[in-house]
Order: structure tokens, then C-alpha cells, then sequence
């Protein structure tokens, strides 16, 4: 999973598989390529590197998530299964994950939009970096789905709500924050 | 009016990074702080972000600097600031390989994951198992059952991929915990359902009898989770490889191509397709859906249709030519990888007829 800015840098990056680009520097090479590949044409997917990268932009950012793309192939279970091990753990099928990615790159998406207000771009996203790298966390442990429901990554990662002074959020906002706070006291 | 403020905002930041020019010594020489009592936890979640931000880049710490951070962040747990202490689990995973003595933290977690707290719960457990070793495993084996089957899906969605990653400590740890997985599989959560079936399937893949039992009573169910629904057929297919009789499994598969979710559509006609044993008759059904796909408006489902189809092509071109029609809309795409999959799996299909238009 990555997150670049519009000049191809990182904003944010998690690797899962240790053995595809072991190196930093591996994997900054990779992740230019791949925005000199990307930027121009909003195709939301490409194969690179024999990896499938599903991708989405907005204004100055471009996320990205990148999965196996080798079918069929022992070598799965040995170089990579980056984002889905489970599926391909041992079962050294077939390894051709793109739905899944892209309910990941959808789930990445929103859950960032709604966590940023609706508000993607770069400069938000540094301001909030502390809560999209909670939610990064929350997609996805160590290589595993471990949620793909924007909704409920967003109430997991605990907004914080007190940010913005009461004058300037918007009624519904207002209502959404009374409501989480409730639903958490009643859940404890 | 907010918009407004944000571009003065910007223009006095000169909408730099504010994380562009952080050096690595200053920050760790920041972290001190986390020393301080009481903690400031907005000062201390900035600092924290800093960290983890540096670590992110690919900043590389010595093992003495990374344990100097690590034991400065275990103070932060005097703090019950939300954002701060999930920060520090996230902290504690990202250091733990580099820093040593990290089982320090060891009560802390086990505290917060039997706590009230579902928030800390779900993360505590995924901060726990990343610092248990084989020697600790004992000691939490208790917490984690109880975890597996909580009512809460993102703590037994935490604790059955903890058990995943815990395999590579002690190999059998998902046989010994595969009872309450198998409770966790009834869970109505979807993702639940996903990491229940990959904990039984860890448990059980040495024992092909046990697999077969597994798929047989799953696939009478049917899973509701499109993920879990997924896996399945990657089990049935992997048994058909190993099994002799296997008409049910493939009844199974073909099923699955009238799900109501795209990609367990998709994974089940990529199955049938691949099937080493089957005919033309077989990969009928399977072939016409994927023509569906090449009409969709999702990139993503364009292409994974044809570049299944390109695969097929090379065993059974007879049965791709009734998709060259659509194959020949898809030259023109604006995807250019869909485009040349397109290309090509014509050549192996295409026959003198169609080469006029």
C-alpha cells in the first residue's frame, strides 16, 4: 500500500513481504517507476514489475495498492504474496488477486476521505498523518485483509473530533460526533 | 469562508511538508520528552508521528537509538489520550524488530487487551503478538481463546490473524486453537468469517481428509463472505488437484458463478478455467460470464477478464473465439494493458474471418 504525492514522493508506504523490494532504496526505484507509469493516465490499474498495482489520484495524491500478479506459480508462496498471503499461503494456487486489491484501494480511499472530510489532498493528509497511518494499520496486518469496510476502519481509528472548534463543522458533523461518542460509551 | 482561511493558512506555511526536513537526531532528541510527567499527549502524539514517520521514509535506526525510542514510548502509558496509546502500539510494532528488550511491554498489553476498552483491545492484541516469542506463547494462550471468540469482531478478527502470523513462532499454534476458530467461523462479521476459515485451513492443510471435511461442510453452507467464499474455492480447486473423484467440487464451483459478489464471480470462473481435467463443456459457463466482465465499466474487472482469457486462449482458443467480438471492442481501451492483452489473445484466436474488420 502507498501513498505518493503528486511529484512522485512518499508520503506514505507499508511493505508486507519482505522479500519483493527488501531495500528502502528498492523500494523508492519501485515506486517512481511507478508514478512515471501512473500519473498521466487514470487507467486504475497496471502491471509492473509482475506485480498488479490498482491505483486512484485526487488532486495532489495517488494511492496505491499492490498485490501478486504470478498464476499458478510455486513461486507464489516464496517471492509474492505481498498483500494476500492468506489466500496463497500453502494453497500455491492461482494467484491473481485484483478484486480484492481493488476492494482494498476503495476501502484505503474512503476511508481517508472520510477520516480528511471529504478533504484528499495532500497537505490534509500530512495534518492528519497520525490518524491515516492508525487507519493504514487498520486495513491491513502484516500482508492480511484484516478490514475492507471504510465504515468501520474509520470508527475503529477513533476520530479525533475536537480538532476543528464546534464553530466551523457543519451540523451533520456535529450530530456524527455525538453520535460515536455515544456509541462508545455505551459500548463500554 | 473555510477555504479562505486554509489558502492564507497555506501562504503562511508556503504549503510546504511540515515533515519535509526532519532529522533523525532532533527527533530522537525530541522523544525525551515522553520522559516528562504529566504527558502532554498532543505534544507527544506529534513527536510519536514524527518517529514513525521517519521510519516510514526508510530512515534507518541503530538498535541502541531504536531501544532508547522504545523505552521512552513505554512511558506513554501513563497517558489514557485514545490517539496517543494507539500510536503507541503502532510504535511498538514498527520498533520491535529493531529495538531489543521490547518484552518489556509484555503486561502493559496484556492489561489494556483484557481491558474494557474495545478500541485498545483489537490493537493490543495485534501490538502483543508482534513481541511474543515461542517462550511467551504459554502465557497469553489463555487471553488469546478468549479473544478469538469475543462478541467484538475487531478483537477476533485481531486475534485470529495474530494466530496467523504467530505460526511462524511455533507452528502449531492453529491446531491448538482451531476449536475456537471453528466458533468464530458461525460469526455473522464477514471478515470474521475470512480470518476463522484461514486460521482452520492453517490448522488442518497437513491433513488432507481433514481439508476435504472442511470444504465438504463449508460448501453446503455456503459462506456469506464474499472473502471466505473466495478462499473456498481456492480449497476446492487446490483438492481437485489431489483428489480423484471431485464432482461435487466442481458442482460447488460452478455455483459460485451466480454469487452476488463480482469477485467470487470472478474467482470461480478463473478456477474453472484452469482446471487442468476439464473440457470445453466445462469452461462453457465460465467463459460467458467473463465475456460479461468485458463489458463492464470497472478497469479492474475488464482486465482480470481478459487476462484470464488470454491464459485460456493458449489450451482452448476454440472456445475463447464466441468472446472475439467483445475482445476487438477492448483494443481500443483506455487502458493500455487491457488493450494489449486484447491484442494478443486475438492472435491466438482470431482465424482468417475477423481479420477484415
Amino acid at each position: 500500500m502507498a501513498i505518493l504525492d503528486n511529484d512522485g514522493n512518499r508520503i506514505l508506504a507499508k511493505y508486507y513481504d519482505k522479500n519483493v523490494f527488501p531495500t528502502s532504496k528498492e523500494q523508492k526505484t519501485f515506486e517512481k517507476n511507478l508514478f512515471s507509469k501512473t500519473h498521466r493516465a487514470n487507467a486504475e490499474i497496471i502491471m509492473l514489475d509482475g506485480l498488479t498495482c490498482v491505483y486512484r489520484s485526487n488532486v495532489d495524491l495517488f494511492f496505491y495498492v499492490m498485490g501478486s500478479s504470478h498464476e499458478n506459480e510455486v513461486c507464489i508462496i516464496t517471492r509474492h504474496c505481498q498483500v494476500f498471503q492468506i489466500l496463497s499461503w500453502n494453497i500455491n494456487l492461482l494467484g491473481l488477486f485484483q478484486l480484492i486489491l481493488m476492494s482494498v484501494l476503495n476501502c484505503l480511499y474512503d476511508s481517508v476521505s472520510s477520516i480528511l472530510r471529504k478533504n484528499v489532498e495532500k497537505r490534509a493528509v500530512l495534518d492528519s498523518l497520525d490518524i491515516v497511518m492508525l487507519a493504514m494499520d487498520e486495513i491491513c496486518d502484516g500482508g492480511i485483509i484484516l478490514d475492507a469496510d471504510a465504515t468501520s476502519v474509520v470508527q475503529r481509528v477513533a476520530l479525533r473530533t475536537d480538532d476543528i472548534p464546534l464553530g466551523e463543522q457543519t451540523v451533520a458533523q456535529v450530530l456524527q460526533s455525538a453520535k460515536e461518542q455515544l456509541k462508545w460509551s455505551l459500548l463500554k | 469562508m473555510i477555504t479562505f482561511k486554509r489558502d492564507k493558512k497555506e501562504e503562511e506555511d508556503g504549503g510546504g511538508n511540515p515533515f519535509q526536513n526532519l532529522e533523525k537526531t532532533t527527533v530522537l532528541q525530541e522523544a525525551r520528552t515522553f520522559n516528562n510527567t504529566p504527558v502532554n499527549p498532543r505534544k507527544c502524539a506529534h513527536i510519536l508521528t514524527k518517529i514513525l514517520y521517519l521510519l516510514n521514509q526508510g530512515e534507518q535506526l541503530g538498535t541502541t537509538e531504536a531501544t532508547e525510542a522504545f523505552f521512552a514510548m513505554t512511558k506513554l502509558f501513563q497517558s489514557r489520550d485514545v490517539i496517543l496509546r494507539r500510536l503507541v502500539y503502532l510504535g511498538i510494532k514498527e520498533l520491535s524488530s529493531l529495538a531489543e528488550d521490547v518484552i518489556i511491554v509484555t503486561s502493559s498489553l496484556t492489561k489494556d487487551m483484557t481491558g474494557k476498552e474495545d478500541l485498545y483491545r483489537a490493537a493490543a492484541i495485534r501490538a502483543l503478538c508482534t513481541i511474543t516469542d515461542s517462550s511467551m506463547l504459554a502465557a497469553i494462550e489463555r487471553y488469546m481463546k478468549q479473544a478469538i471468540i469475543d462478541r467484538s469482531p475487531a478483537v477476533s478478527s485481531a486475534a485470529l490473524v495474530s494466530s496467523l502470523h504467530l505460526t511462524s513462532v511455533s507452528s502449531d499454534v492453529a491446531r491448538r486453537w482451531a476449536n475456537e476458530a471453528q466458533e468464530a467461523l458461525n460469526c455473522d462479521n464477514v471478515m470474521v468469517q475470512y480470518h476463522a476459515l484461514g486460521v482452520l485451513y492453517q490448522a488442518r492443510k497437513a491433513d488432507k481428509h481433514a481439508v476435504i471435511k472442511l470444504v465438504a461442510k463449508l460448501m453446503r453452507t455456503s459462506p456469506k463472505s464474499p472473502y471466505a467464499a473466495c478462499m473456498l474455492i481456492r480449497m476446492a480447486y487446490k483438492l481437485l488437484d489431489e483428489v480423484d473423484e471431485g464432482e461435487e467440487l466442481i458442482g460447488f464451483i460452478e455455483s459460485c458463478l451466480r454469487h452476488k459478489s463480482e469477485m467470487v464471480v470472478y474467482e470461480a470462473a478463473h478456477a474453472l478455467v484452469n482446471l487442468g481435467r476439464s473440457g470445453a463443456r466445462e469452461i462453457g459457463p465460465a467463459i460467458s460470464v467473463l465475456q460479461l466482465f468485458c463489458g463492464s465499466p470497472k478497469p479492474a474487472l475488464r482486465f482480470a477478464a481478459v487476462r484470464t482469457l488470454n491464459k485460456v486462449a493458449m489450451s482452448h482458443p476454440a472456445a475463447v473465439t464466441a468472446c472475439n467480438l467483445d475482445l476487438e471492442n477492448l483494443i481500443t481501451d483506455s487502458n493500455r494493458s487491457i488493450a494489449t492483452l486484447a491484442i494478443t489473445t486475438l492472435l491466438k484466436t482470431g482465424a482468417e474471418s475477423s481479420v477484415d474488420r
